[in-house]
């Protein structure tokens, strides 16, 4: 019998050897766009995300929900709109934080942006810190009607959320330069952060662990220049104790890691992660999908590959094709490799490529890539 | 080793602990408050090539630049009534729709360093926000930088509305940001590309002889 699309992909992910690479594509970008501007092509009007990249012979991924969600317990949480910006504040015996955040008008109105981070001086520790301790995650029961949508067409890349809890504390909650000044100041106060974030990250990946989930995220969106620094210092231990959990219930863990990695690639084979996720190489990044390969070890999964600016008209169709070509026998004989775009589908793209990706894979992709 | 090469490698360093003491050295040593300040743009000219090179990182730069700053409060008074030359002027920006700063800011950090007046116009810049800032400001060079693919095409919007309106013969510009590519930039219509802080200095540097 036929693999289904998220069989082939979980049993890349196992090490198997499978009928050819799968192509796990992602098209959020191009297609909240374009559905916010009522510019879909004529045939994809009304379609889903998923109904598309299926129609177009991929595996769909789907993601930006979360298995445990979120309740805040023994203080106030007040959402107000101060247009362009949505304000929540958070107010707790010790104090109140706030943040300010500005919706994406140009991706369609389903991003938004931290304006002004949670964290802003060294008086909101304590109240971050009661905010976290006080924040008590629970099932998210829109994962499940994800999951039942998605079905075989795909996987749900969740867990956790978007971020491991370091990514949390020095992009979502600090910012990064912020982040770093702290941490030249007041070491011991970032770290008692870190370790609250983690408090709070370790019960929502229990959530994850116990749910109906094979591949759990547990980080994203890193850049060599600013994560290297102190990334075996809070990001490796945590994703090994989390993988510990992870493996242990047999599944599998991934990273969104689609940034500048050179320096980050030798660090990422020791953290146990099974999947490098929207890999991104040459032109938009300094490394080759070789670099990818050989620095991050053969037992992790290689899922991307493919450059978003590719799929625009500024690359035509024959340059297209022989990216993809070359990029196939690049990675023979194509274990552990998904295929798939870095990060996203962008706005300008031919949706066609998808489907030409497919048709390459079929002609040059069939496992094992001599 | 004298008191200004002592505080150069500090800057280098990132130590910014003794900077302050070091910089009252070098002025209470009659050392001209011009040459101190080359001195120490040197200084951060060096952090950006080991920053392009790989041998640095954000934290690397940050702690660089703090030193400029507590060296700059030391030298405030010792300034009055001295011009130091600037290496020219350029307002820099994130491209509209487009609310990303860290590169931009480590860009604006290596310029300020290295002595060149920056006008930081922040993120999510309209075209006609930039428009009015070379109106005002007249910059030498115009900074655009965008992180995403769905606002890269805005730095050729940018550069359109410029030619409209007359203000792209006055300006070199120079594009950057993680999805763009040289390629990209030159077909956009800019003069130039960066893909990192320290090579803008260095290109920066270029244009303004160009």
């Amino acid at each position: 019998m036929a693999l289904t699309q998220k069989q082939r992909i979980l049993d890349v992910v196992a090490g198997k050897q499978v009928d050819k690479v799968p192509f796990g594509a992602r098209i959020d970008v191009w297609y909240n766009y374009h559905s916010a501007h009522d510019s879909l092509p004529a045939k994809y009007k009304g379609w889903s995300s998923t109904d598309i990249i299926a129609d177009q012979g991929a595996a769909a991924q789907k993601r930006f929900f979360s298995v445990a969600k979120e309740t805040y317990h023994d203080m106030e949480v007040v959402k107000r709109d101060e247009p362009p910006y949505e304000v929540t504040e958070y107010v707790t015996p010790l104090g109140m934080c706030s943040i300010k955040l500005i919706w994406s008008v140009n991706e369609g109105p389903w991003l938004a942006y931290e304006h002004e981070k949670l964290f802003k001086s060294e008086k909101d520790y304590p109240v971050i810190k009661y905010i976290l301790e006080h924040t008590i995650p629970v099932f998210n029961e829109e994962y499940t009607k994800e999951r039942k949508d998605m079905g075989e067409r795909g996987i749900v890349m969740t867990g956790t959320g978007l971020w491991g809890p370091n990514q949390r504390v020095m992009r979502e909650i600090m910012g990064y330069e912020l982040f770093y000044n702290e941490y030249m100041d007041r070491p011991d106060k970032v770290d008692e952060l870190m370790t609250a974030m983690m408090d709070l990250e370790r019960k929502k990946l229990d959530i994850c662990v116990d749910a109906d989930i094979e591949i759990i995220n547990l980080c994203a969106n890193w850049s060599d220049d600013i994560h290297t620094p102190v990334f075996k210092e809070y990001f490796t231990p945590w994703f090994r104790e989390a993988n510990e959990k992870i493996h242990a219930a047999g599944k599998f863990s991934m990273a969104h890691a689609d940034g500048e990695m050179r320096r980050l690639i030798p660090l990422y084979s020791e953290t146990m992660l099974d999947i490098a996720e929207a890999v991104t190489p040459v032109p938009q990044t300094k490394c080759t999908m070789e670099e990818f390969r050989n620095g991050m070890g053969k037992h992790v999964t290689l899922w991307g590959g493919i450059p978003s600016i590719m799929f625009e008209s500024d690359f035509s169709n024959k340059e297209f094709d022989d990216y993809i070509i070359k990029m196939l026998k690049a990675m023979k004989p194509g274990m552990r490799f998904i295929a798939g775009m870095a990060d996203n589908l962008p706005i300008a793209a031919d949706i066609n490529r998808v489907g030409r990706v497919v048709e390459l894979i079929e002609k040059y992709g069939k496992l094992p890539i001599i | 080793m004298s008191n200004i090469a002592e505080l150069v490698q500090k800057v280098i360093a990132g130590d910014w602990k003794d900077i302050a003491r070091l910089t009252q050295a070098a002025v209470d040593s009659g050392m001209k408050t011009e040459d101190i300040v080359h001195q120490l743009q040197g200084g951060m000219e060096v952090v950006g090539q080991k920053y392009s090179s790989g041998e640095y990182f954000l934290p690397n730069m940050m702690k660089s630049a703090r030193c400029m700053t507590i060296a700059f409060d030391v030298l405030k008074s010792a300034m009055k009534g001295i011009k130091i030359d600037s290496l020219g002027k350029i307002i820099i920006g994130t491209v509209k729709s487009d609310m990303h700063d860290i590169g931009k800011n480590i860009v604006v950090s290596f310029l300020k360093g290295v002595g060149f007046e920056v006008i930081d116009l922040g993120t999510d810049v309209s075209e006609e926000k930039f428009c009015e800032a070379i109106k005002r400001e007249k910059p030498a060079l115009v900074g655009l930088s965008s992180l995403l693919t769905t606002t890269m095409y805005e730095i050729g919007v940018v550069i359109k509305k410029l030619e409209e309106t007359g203000l792209r013969s006055r300006v070199k510009v120079i594009a950057g940001g993680a999805p763009v590519t040289e390629n990209f930039a030159k077909r956009m219509g800019a003069d130039a590309y960066a893909s990192d802080g320290g090579q803008a200095v260095a290109i920066c540097k270029r244009l303004m002889q160009a």
